[in-house]
């Protein structure tokens, strides 16, 4: 979602096919049916092979593709036989990556629209690489930035708007619309820029929360789940921080409206969440500079700002706490247990952010070629094909905004990952309702756990409704609040002479007086030695 | 045919050609971009803000400083090292010395990385000493860039002038400091030159360190993730021309031994 998180990532994927966890499919799995595999209700597919839209002309053209993602955000197939993954859906589907996701979508696509399609596929590190990218020419037709660089795009008018065909819940294709969540449609469709919702532009691809990876044998639950714990002396030197000024003035605003947050009217009234999203969207210079004198509280008390070493810092105890987003969490949790190391994951209790990265067309690559926003489309809908979900979230470790719609795949590989052995002692049942129907009571998703998932990384993963009741959506600030910020962020990393005291003043002056006493010394040698010799 | 005769000057085209593509284009670009503002007009603002704002002088003697102190450090603990290599006629002298280059063929991450460990196992915390510890890694990291030039010239020193200055009742330390130093300052130049300018622009050490506070380095690039190009321009075209005054400053007084100058550089 912001500046440097991506770049985390990067070095995260390859561990982020949760090897952890395949311990329990080798237990669990005796035949391993791969024929089933890439294509779970495959034959229903087939058989619709003619566009149900008829928004295909049958051409012998070849369509090219030119997307843009994350580095490593996609399944890159090539799984090993043992890492299929045998879930315990109505269908007994096994998962299992064996061709890259992109060369899967290629023939899908021949198959299905009868239209030879091409993907270049590109990747780039950060949301500020790819809009310079963008600006300098670099032509592409769908691209998955996080939330607030697609607000940007949207707000410049580059983005081509999905097409209706593509919301259209009949058609059998239409993953998507069919199968994302209540939770993440509606607030793609209620968030706005300009006045035009998201989902006009956007269509998820992953999502999560922000909150603290923590030791639980040296932090107790309740310290982790303030943002203040970032700027407690008491860890002094024990925490990291994220080294991006989105995220890091999120957790200072979070600690400067900690009381308002916290006040029980405040949790209880009726437009909490509306309530929260204000406070933690204020720009105005007040805000602003205090959030600042936070930012440089934390910046001396931290052990780090990191883009990149947090998760391995935590993982080998060098710090009890960090700062994190979901996905990531997950992933140190994971890489923490291989070493029979139990971290855990908390939620401020003032508010999170929630971030989504989205897949957007642009204007400039498909603008006018409807075979091209057609194969662009289409790619978003084989990216949120149940089995195909379940690829990619294992091999990404992050959660999909997908829930599966009619197909009960994604739940299935949930509680694949989640579930309780049977004969596991201390278990509770946890609800993913809220994710999967929309309805946090609903019996059909419950997951049966062990108890240390409520705040591991089911909770990370699928968080607990009272968890998304303060979630919040960061906007895109316009360029004046935007600058702001970031002049407020140069403040805090560098070193002002101001900020010398007359004590560091008169050190600096005796260093000079030494140095040139030195010099003065060298310049004469001559004469020094010459007297001493003789 | 004939007309298309190879001459010797011919083969500079291709490093011609590499320099004008990838050295002065780019320089071009700069300096448009520093000398614009957001919309392409001329303007002298980027450089006045440069020098009135704290923060950017702030940050330009934050990197001046650790530049010079791991310049100094590198020479303080090289010297004497290159020294009793090269003269004092150790047998095992090119052996060690390959000691002293040898971390040089892994690559540079991964010898931070593991000096990371080695100084919190010291530290304890490695957050408490933020400035020490970069100064120690990029020591670490440049200390054979320092050593090499020392190396070479010393190497070369001609034994009979010091026996003459002997001769001529000169003590072990004047001959050091009045026939040994003199000579070896070609030596002493490069090696400056080649800690002192990566020192100051290298902020991937510091970012691995933890140290948090910007150097030149990092607030180029923390203005061009904003979009900020044109002072992000200015900064690096400020940059590039302080580093062309320390390299005159230390060039000029070499330029009578320009000759001698170590055979690194």
């Amino acid at each position: 979602m912001t500046a440097e998180k991506k770049t985390d990532q990067i070095s995260c994927r390859k561990g982020g096919r949760l090897r952890g966890r395949s311990f329990r499919l080798l237990a669990g799995t005796a035949a391993l049916l791969t024929v089933s595999l890439s294509c779970p209700q495959g034959g229903a597919i087939r058989v619709s092979a003619a566009p149900a839209s008829g928004q295909t002309e049958k051409s012998e053209d070849k369509v090219t593709l030119r997307i843009a993602n994350w580095e490593e955000y996609i399944d890159e197939g090539d799984w090993d036989e043992e890492e299929a993954i045998d879930l315990d859906d109505r269908e007994g589907t096994v998962i299992l990556g064996e061709n890259s996701m992109v060369e899967d979508f290629e023939e899908w696509y021949l198959e299905t629209y009868g239209v030879e399609v091409e993907v270049e596929y590109s990747t780039f590190g950060t949301n500020e690489d790819l809009y310079n990218q963008l600006t300098l020419g670099n032509e592409f037709d769908l691209v998955c930035p996080s939330e607030y660089m697609f607000m940007k795009l949207i707000a410049e008018e580059r983005l081509q708007p999905l097409s209706e065909e593509f919301f259209d819940i009949e058609n059998e294709q239409n993953y998507y619309v069919r199968g994302v969540s209540d939770y993440i449609r509606n607030i793609f469709d209620t968030n706005t820029i300009n006045g035009e919702p998201w989902s006009r532009y956007a269509a998820g691809y992953m999502w999560g929360t922000t909150g603290i990876v923590y030791n639980p044998e040296e932090i107790s639950g309740e310290d982790a789940s303030h943002w203040s714990i970032l700027a407690d002396p008491r860890y002094k030197g024990q925490v990291t921080i994220k080294d991006n000024v989105r995220d890091s003035y999120f957790a200072a605003l979070g600690i400067l409206h900690e009381e308002e947050l916290l006040q029980p009217d405040f949790i209880n009234s009726a437009d909490r969440l509306e309530r929260i999203a204000d406070l933690m969207n204020r720009t105005d210079a007040d805000t602003v500079s205090a959030a600042e004198e936070i930012l440089k509280q934390m910046k001396e008390n931290a052990y780090s700002f990191e883009s990149d070493s947090g998760k391995a810092d935590m993982v080998t105890g060098k710090v009890l706490a960090n700062y994190q987003w979901s996905g990531d969490a997950v992933y140190t949790l994971d890489q923490a247990e291989i070493d029979d190391y139990y971290l855990a994951y908390a939620v401020p209790e003032e508010c999170t952010n929630v971030w989504f990265d989205g897949w957007v067309m642009l204007r400039d690559g498909v603008g006018g070629d409807g075979a091209k926003q057609q194969a662009a489309e289409a790619f978003i809908n084989f990216m949120s094909r149940p089995d195909n979900v379940v690829r990619n979230m294992y091999y990404i470790g992050y959660t999909s905004v997908v829930a599966g719609g009619d197909s009960d795949i994604i739940y299935a590989y949930a509680d694949w990952c989640y579930g309780a052995e049977e004969d596991a002692q201390d278990t509770i049942e946890y609800p993913v309702g809220f994710f999967f129907s929309g309805d946090s009571s609903d019996p059909d998703y419950v997951i049966t756990a062990e108890a240390d998932q409520a705040y591991r990384q089911l909770y990370a993963q699928y968080p607990t409704q009272d968890v998304l009741e303060r979630a919040v959506v960061m906007q895109y600030f316009d360029q004046e609040n935007n600058q702001r910020i970031n002049q407020m962020w140069v403040n805090v990393r560098c070193f002002n002479l101001a900020s010398l005291t007359g004590q560091d003043w008169a050190k600096i002056g005796a260093c000079a007086v030494v140095l040139a006493a030195a010099a003065v010394i060298f310049r004469k040698r001559d004469d020094i030695f010459r007297r001493r010799d003789r | 045919m004939r007309n298309i005769r190879f001459s010797r000057k011919q083969l500079c085209i291709p490093y011609a050609l590499f320099l004008f593509c990838f050295v002065i284009l780019p320089l071009a670009v700069i300096v448009y971009y520093a000398f614009t503002d957001g919309s392409g007009r001329f303007t002298l603002a980027n450089l006045v803000s440069f020098f009135t704002n704290g923060n950017t002088i702030g940050t330009l003697c934050y990197s001046l400083v650790i530049a010079a102190v791991v310049t100094a450090v590198c020479l303080l603990v090289a010297y004497p090292a290159a020294y009793v290599l090269a003269r004092s006629g150790l047998r095992r002298g090119p052996v060690i010395l390959m000691l002293f280059i040898l971390p040089m063929w892994i690559n540079f991450t991964l010898r931070i990385t593991a000096l990371k460990e080695i100084l919190t196992v010291l530290e304890g915390n490695l957050s408490l000493h933020p400035f020490l510890n970069t100064v120690i890694a990029m020591t670490y990291d440049y200390l054979p860039f320092m050593i090499l030039p020392l190396y070479t010239t010393l190497l070369q020193l001609d034994e009979s002038l010091l026996e003459a200055a002997a001769d001529l009742g000169a003590g072990p330390a004047a001959v050091f400091l009045r026939v040994t130093l003199p000579l070896s300052m070609p030596g002493v130049v490069s090696g400056i030159m080649m800690t002192f300018l990566p020192a100051m622009t290298n902020y991937v050490i510091l970012d691995m360190m933890y140290n948090s506070t910007y150097i030149m380095g990092s607030l180029i690039g923390s203005y061009f993730n904003i979009y900020d190009w044109n002072n992000g321009s200015m900064i690096s075209l400020i940059l590039f021309a302080v580093i062309c005054i320390v390299t005159l400053i230390t060039g000029r007084g070499e330029q009578n031994n320009a000759e001698n100058r170590g055979a690194v550089l």
